[in-house]
């Protein structure tokens, strides 16, 4: 390790505790760990401002159960770490046979509903190249509802969801800029794209047939790239 | 009676998260928006937006970074709607500058105004390290970046701090 590699090392964290052995031999990067130790105390300080007393929002009823809407993690396997696009052919063929039970709490639009949801399972946005098993695939995707061929793309995520009363298949891809997330709505048909983000997160609702599929990625994404590849690939058979 | 006990229960979940992880919820809401009283919005609309979604999260041990993300998601609609830009720092609001002019310290007050000043790209990861205890890991699943990437902006961020302070 040369000082410019131990430099970079503690100032992106003071905590690092390699490069003992140039450290021991460096009296100027023996300085610098000093500076950047008392800088950390500085900005440390400088960050926990004081925050007002808890004032909590008038919380509204909820109907559900603890239990109803568990989610559990998926199971992952190391495969190509080459993400290029999904492709994918859904053929709607039946309804799910087990509806998950709902929040019971009303949304606004289905906008808000979908980012209400990917809120609760920030776990699923994970920056990796492991792919789930194929049984997990078929498991949240079953042949009986859709057919997905994903041997170009990784999926890193899936999960059957409920989302306006139906269970959707919850996708995770990984796009340009971090996890992409899809999600499968046979039963939400929309007249027109509708897109929707904020400074970090952009999304689009495509409507393909009596369905739809939402795509939302980091701000910045190239989200049109995957439109189009979702729009070649998807056929809805009813 | 099984629903009332589970109401009460999903409620004590709900206080317990909220009494330890407010403070972490709404310093990163005041960084992020580098505003006290929109950050105490977002933290509010958070607060709403976790108790609708509470019974998505199964492990506690998940529930801090599960609290920040909808922050960050709340702060990114905050400004959606608002349609607020960018901040000019020699005119500041009144909850701006309060960020800046907490306590009577010359030392304070200048880092202050430099992680104030550091762009929200280098900012973010470092509020989440220094404060939050995260590590570049999760810094990265936080925001959606390589680890690689964290470590550089990390870097940049003290560096520039450093050259902030030596030149105040």
């Amino acid at each position: 390790m040369n000082c410019e590699e131990y430099r970079e090392a503690i100032a992106a964290d003071p905590s690092f505790d390699g490069g003992a052995g140039h450290l021991t031999e460096c009296a100027a990067c023996q300085a610098y760990r000093a500076d950047m130790l008392a800088l950390e105390q500085t900005i440390s300080r400088a960050l926990a401002i004081e925050v007002p007393e808890l004032q909590v929002p008038e919380l509204p009823e909820l109907s559900t159960s603890t239990t109803d809407n568990v989610v559990t993690l998926p199971n992952r396997r190391w495969v190509s770490a080459t993400w290029i696009a999904m492709a994918a052919t859904v053929v709607v063929a039946a309804f799910l046979g087990v509806r998950l039970i709902g929040t019971g709490v009303e949304y606004d639009s289905l906008t808000d509903e979908i980012l209400a949801h990917l809120d609760g399972e920030p776990y699923a946005l994970r920056v990796t190249d492991a792919a789930i098993t194929d049984e997990r695939l078929n498991s949240v995707v079953p042949a009986a509802i859709a057919q997905l061929d994903h041997s170009a793309g990784l999926i890193t995520y899936a999960q059957s969801c409920s989302i306006n009363g139906h269970d959707v298949p919850h996708l995770v891809i990984q796009g340009e800029r971090g996890p992409v997330t899809i999600l499968l709505m046979p039963n939400e048909k929309v007249s027109e794209a509708r897109s929707f983000g904020g400074n970090n997160v952009v999304g689009v609702i495509l409507p393909i047939g009596n369905g739809s599929v939402a795509i939302i990625g980091e701000r910045g994404e190239r989200l049109d790239i995957i439109e189009q590849e979702i729009l070649k690939s998807v056929t809805w058979s009813t | 009676m099984h629903s009332s006990k589970t109401a009460a229960e999903r409620r004590q979940r709900f206080d317990e998260y909220v009494g330890v992880y407010h403070q972490d919820m709404y310093r990163y809401a005041a960084w992020l928006s580098r505003d006290k009283a929109i950050a105490e919005d977002v933290v509010q609309e958070a607060l709403l937006r976790a108790w609708k979604s509470l019974d998505a999260l199964r492990e506690d041990l998940s529930a801090k970074q599960w609290l920040l993300t909808i922050v960050r998601r709340e702060n990114a609609r905050y400004f959606e709607r608002k349609r607020l830009e960018t901040v000019d720092i020699d005119n500041l609001t009144a909850s701006q500058a309060a960020l800046l002019a907490e306590q009577p310290d010359e030392e304070l007050d200048e880092m202050r105004q430099a992680i104030y000043e550091l762009d929200d790209d280098y900012r973010e990861p470092l509020v989440l390290q220094v404060l939050m205890g995260f590590s570049t890991n999760e810094i990265a699943e936080q925001m959606g970046l390589k680890q690689g990437a964290v470590l550089t902006r990390l870097h940049r961020a003290r560096a520039k701090l450093k050259d902030q302070m030596v030149k105040q």
